[in-house]
């Protein structure tokens, strides 16, 4: 498990033990204890899975796009639609 | 994999039309991380401060009030839902995993990709569905003042808004940022209302002339216009209806207090069969479930009290309606339903220490039902979340970890001498300590600052292990 996880391959012993070390703290913290709201409630998000990719800077762009998108809106329909009633 | 049709291959032909952000390839350096989780909290705060285009009008009570602290929401802007749509699917499909309604093989991969498609799938879906029915519902104004093109537009801005939360959350926990979207959200949140409630510029004429709505900014303004000083000081402390020094100092007590408990622990000293000598320890906390159990009760209450208001309106005369909850106007917290009885009375909050004094049996109650509605949800919660003794211990067993001077086989009874004990009497300090700042007046409610503290304690935590694994573990 150790060896397949995501931390750098060192391949010395200690740090392999380490990693091992680490991973049963977390694995105390991350199954209740600390993981608390979200951690336990979602634990599901951490997996890969198929589906439309995305890299995170097109979520980032995305997000401001959306932003912008709406302050758009709200000028156009300041300066256009001037609401009847 | 067991033949036959189940429920989760329904995702299936959705799984590819869902967002989904790549797993880093690569380990991301604690700087950038920052950056992400910095990034992600700015489209947040403005996205809940960005007003809705096309809402008619936002007045009228709003009915959600009580779970808009620990939703992340804000009223009449973009962040509408908050992290509703996430919070919702994620509870719904932990507890059907947990209690078994679904089958999961939590080893099969495809099992695991169907339930994490599975649950974005709902949160979009919930998204969608509170989207339509806060329209449709006339929040913003019924629609035919909307107009249909605008009563859409809302629709698609909700819901794009939905998707965003549940691709930053999805961003921060796949090992871009740190901790995790939702917590950050309602730390956020609650850390704003406070700051806000301490140095609000905001001025109120309340009667007495022009008052800052800000604590600390009302104590010097105060001090400084009034000429009787100490009339201005106890002013300053004690002023109804406006945050005051009190609920200031109150919520910083609550705060130091909740970081002291953080500490307490019981360790367990554990030991690799492979690697000799490997010592390890498994620590249990005294807040095994952590913020879980106020979140659980939280969003029962609120549960409760949408029922009991909504009902209240239609039929007030009925008797089983009334002993839900009667609801009032509250003449301070302009056109919010204040309950005044039934059960929604007895499991609110005394709003003073006055009216607790006035009405002990009402505190009584209120103390009793939170001490244990969160026993009661913290011990459920280890069972439905997979960190029950039973499961610690078959985790434990996996990692080839075993207790120094125990047996294997009596592993799990050695842990269920404290998870359980644990976890019941954790949640019963989190609940007294719900009560407690609620009844020192703490700001931002008793159950918010809870949130905020367990989560701003957690991410310090996040802090120092990042900061620990960046400098390299070797030498200890």
């Amino acid at each position: 498990m150790a060896l397949t996880g995501p931390a750098p391959p060192r391949g010395s012993a200690a740090a392999t033990a380490n990693m091992r070390r680490r991973r049963t703290s977390s694995a105390g913290a991350g199954a209740g204890a600390s993981g608390g709201a979200a951690g336990t409630m979602l634990q599901f998000y951490t997996d890969d899975a198929p589906g439309l990719k995305i890299s995170p800077n097109v979520v980032l762009v995305m997000s401001i796009g959306f932003i912008a998108f709406v302050a758009v809106l709200h000028v156009m329909g300041k300066l256009y639609f001037v609401r009847k009633e | 994999m067991g033949g036959g049709f189940r429920v989760l291959h329904l995702v299936r032909p959705f799984l590819a039309f869902l967002p989904e952000v790549q797993s880093a390839d690569r380990k991301v350096p604690f700087r950038e991380k920052v950056i992400y989780t910095v990034i992600s909290l700015f489209i947040f705060l403005v996205c809940s401060q960005l007003p809705l285009y096309g809402i008619h009008s936002t007045t009228g009570a709003d009915p959600f009030y009580w779970m808009r602290v620990i939703l992340a929401s804000n009223r009449g802007t973009v962040m509408e839902l908050g992290i509703t749509p996430i919070v919702t699917s994620g509870l719904v499909m932990q507890l059907l995993a947990g209690s078994k309604i679904i089958e999961v093989d939590n080893n099969v991969r495809e099992d695991r990709a169907l339930l994490n498609g599975a649950q974005k799938l709902l949160g979009i879906i919930i998204a969608i569905g509170e989207a339509v029915a806060y329209v449709l519902s006339g929040m913003y104004g019924s629609v035919n003042q909307l107009g249909v093109g605008n009563a859409i537009l809302i629709i698609v801005q909700l819901c794009f808004a939905g998707i965003i939360v549940i691709c930053l959350d999805e961003l921060l926990q796949k090992g871009y940022g740190l901790g995790s979207g939702i917590s950050l959200f309602i730390a956020t949140n609650i850390c704003e209302n406070i700051i806000w409630k301490a140095f609000s510029p905001t001025t109120i004429n309340s009667g007495r002339g022009a008052e800052f709505e800000g604590a600390v900014i009302a104590l010097f303004h105060l001090l400084i216009t009034r000429n009787d000083k100490v009339r201005a000081l106890r002013e300053a402390f004690y002023r109804q209806n406006l945050p005051n020094v009190t609920n200031l100092l109150a919520t910083v007590l609550i705060f130091l207090i909740v970081i002291y408990f953080q500490g307490f622990r019981v360790v367990l000293p554990v030991r690799s069969k492979n690697a000799r000598g490997q010592q390890g320890s498994y620590p249990i906390k005294l807040f095994y479930t952590s913020n879980m159990p106020i979140i659980l009760q939280s969003a029962l209450v609120s549960n409760l009290y949408f029922i009991s208001q909504l009902m209240y309106r239609r039929y007030s005369g009925n008797f089983f309606v009334n002993l839900l909850g009667k609801w009032k106007e509250s003449e301070y917290s302009g056109g919010q339903y204040v309950p005044v009885g039934g059960i929604a009375y007895y499991i609110t909050a005394p709003s003073s220490l006055a009216d607790m004094a006035a009405n002990p049996f009402h505190a009584l109650f209120y103390l009793v039902f939170m001490l244990s509605a969160c026993a009661l949800f913290s011990k459920t919660w280890i069972e439905v979340s997979g960190s029950s003794a039973r499961d610690v211990a078959k985790q434990l067993k996996e990692q080839q970890m075993v207790m120094p001077g125990h047996r294997e086989a009596n592993l799990q009874k050695e842990l269920n001498r404290y998870i359980p004990t644990a976890a019941a009497f954790g949640g019963m300090c989190i609940g007294a300590l719900t009560v407690l700042a609620d009844f020192m007046g703490a700001i931002g409610s008793g159950t918010g600052i809870l949130l905020a503290v367990t989560i701003i304690y957690q991410y310090f935590e996040t802090f120092e292990k990042e900061r620990a694994s960046e400098l390299g573990f070797f030498g200890f």
